[in-house]
């Protein structure tokens, strides 16, 4: 299936509702109460910005939400740079053009917009995740 | 016209009267001297708070409920609200301007990394996030003033008992929330002060035992407890963090200077992607 025109899958679960609100990102800015972590949305789509900035880092992604529409751009919202170092992650993380698999909690007033749970890279495989409360124990590497 | 020798006098006695008064102003004034060798090699003999501190996040949300914060009637209602509002995610957020999250909540809610410095006198600490997250502690004896400005974070005196630091801040912003979340809390309406213990609860984990007394809106002094995991890993260094970034992107003027731009938000401070909708309207 071609980059782009799968559609959106959402799955709501209990179980999914759970891990969700646990693993949530955040930071001092605002809360994330406004994303809905009972649904999980994963579409195929490509990076148009990544954005490495305080409070919030942001990932934006264009892809098919609605079959036969134009393409929309989504923004993604993720947790500081500084915490998301932390995970591994750097301002190279993503760039323009990569395409990707996205998995996320969609804004619960509908605007484009979610909080970022998982994404892959469709060229290569590779699994890129943001768990903030990974880091509560001391000494990590 | 010669000088008298009475005039002499009076001359020479003014002089030493200047020169005795002056070192009592000065002791009045000068309240950080230069420290002497003594003062840093006495920093050794304090506890080793090194290191980058992060939250135990968990824990936070566990205490509201084992901690339960005694809010007077008037504060429990405003509570009641705001959290009503944040389980149908319409959030107020109280930190969405940008402003810091202050004391105590910034000891009480944060997400963020902080670390520790001790100079002779004093012990400073310093937050990632909001830009300007920054606690002074003296511990050189000092008291507080007697009317401190209002700030943030409040004037912070500190002294050790053993291997505990124990912290006094008062002079903190009647605006400055008592946050439970970053969605939940009441500004502490004004008299606030604060007494933390602080010590290493363990050797890697740190512990800050907090009383929160704030009249105007709880009904006793509410007692809970923080702890901090200890890093030392490069990529744990503390960064820069401004929070109102965020609100721009990096773009260029008419000149072709590198310049911030703001970027489109929602209100709940989310940044919405540059993209116009059919009508040609931003979303």
């Amino acid at each position: 299936m071609k980059n782009g025109s799968w559609p959106i899958l959402c799955a709501l679960s209990l179980l999914g509702a759970l891990t969700l609100t646990w693993t949530a990102p955040a930071a001092a800015h605002h809360s994330f109460a406004m994303f809905d972590f009972s649904k999980t949305m994963t579409v195929k789509g490509t990076v148009t910005e990544f954005r490495w900035t305080n409070p919030h880092v942001a990932l934006l992604v264009q892809f098919d939400a609605k079959p036969g529409a134009a393409p929309e751009v989504w923004s993604m919202e993720l947790t500081s740079p500084g915490n998301l170092t932390r995970g591994g992650w750097t301002r190279h993380s993503f760039k323009p053009g990569d395409r990707i698999e996205l998995e996320f909690n969609p804004l619960r007033d509908g605007k484009h917009g979610g909080a970022f749970d998982k994404a892959t890279f469709l060229d290569t495989g590779q699994v890129i995740t943001s768990n903030l409360r990974a880091a509560e124990k001391p000494g990590l590497q | 016209m010669p000088v008298t020798a009475r005039e002499w006098k009076v001359v020479v006695a003014a002089i030493v009267g200047l020169a005795v008064q002056a070192p009592v102003g000065a002791a009045d004034t000068v309240i950080n001297p230069p420290p002497q060798a003594k003062d840093w090699s006495a920093l050794a003999g304090l506890p080793d708070w090194s290191g980058v501190w992060t939250p135990n996040m968990t824990d936070q949300e566990r205490r509201i409920q084992s901690d339960p914060v005694p809010w007077n009637k008037a504060a429990a209602a405003e509570v009641a609200k705001l959290e009503a509002a944040e389980k149908r995610g319409d959030p107020k957020g109280l930190f969405v301007n940008c402003l810091p999250e202050s004391m105590p909540s910034w000891m009480l809610i944060t997400h963020n990394a902080l670390e520790f410095l001790f100079t002779p006198g004093r012990i400073t600490i310093l937050g990632e996030s909001d830009g300007n997250r920054l606690r002074r502690i003296y511990t050189d004896g000092r008291g507080h003033p007697d009317d401190p400005d209002p700030t943030f974070h409040g004037h912070s005196i500190g002294h050790w008992e053993n291997d505990t630091l124990v912290v006094d801040t008062i002079g903190i912003l009647p605006e400055a929330y008592i946050a439970v979340s970053e969605a939940v809390g009441v500004p502490n309406n004004g008299d606030l002060h604060v007494i933390e213990r602080i010590r290493l609860d363990k050797p890697e984990v740190l512990r800050d035992d907090l009383e929160i007394i704030a009249p105007h809106v709880l009904t006793k002094p509410w007692k809970t407890s923080r702890f901090l995991f200890r890093q030392r890993a490069r990529k744990y260094d503390i960064v820069e963090g401004v929070c109102l970034q965020g609100n721009y992107s990096e773009g260029k003027d008419a000149s072709g200077n590198a310049v911030f731009v703001p970027v489109p938000q929602t209100e709940g401070g989310n940044y919405l992607p540059p993209v116009k909708n059919e009508s040609g309207k931003p979303r």
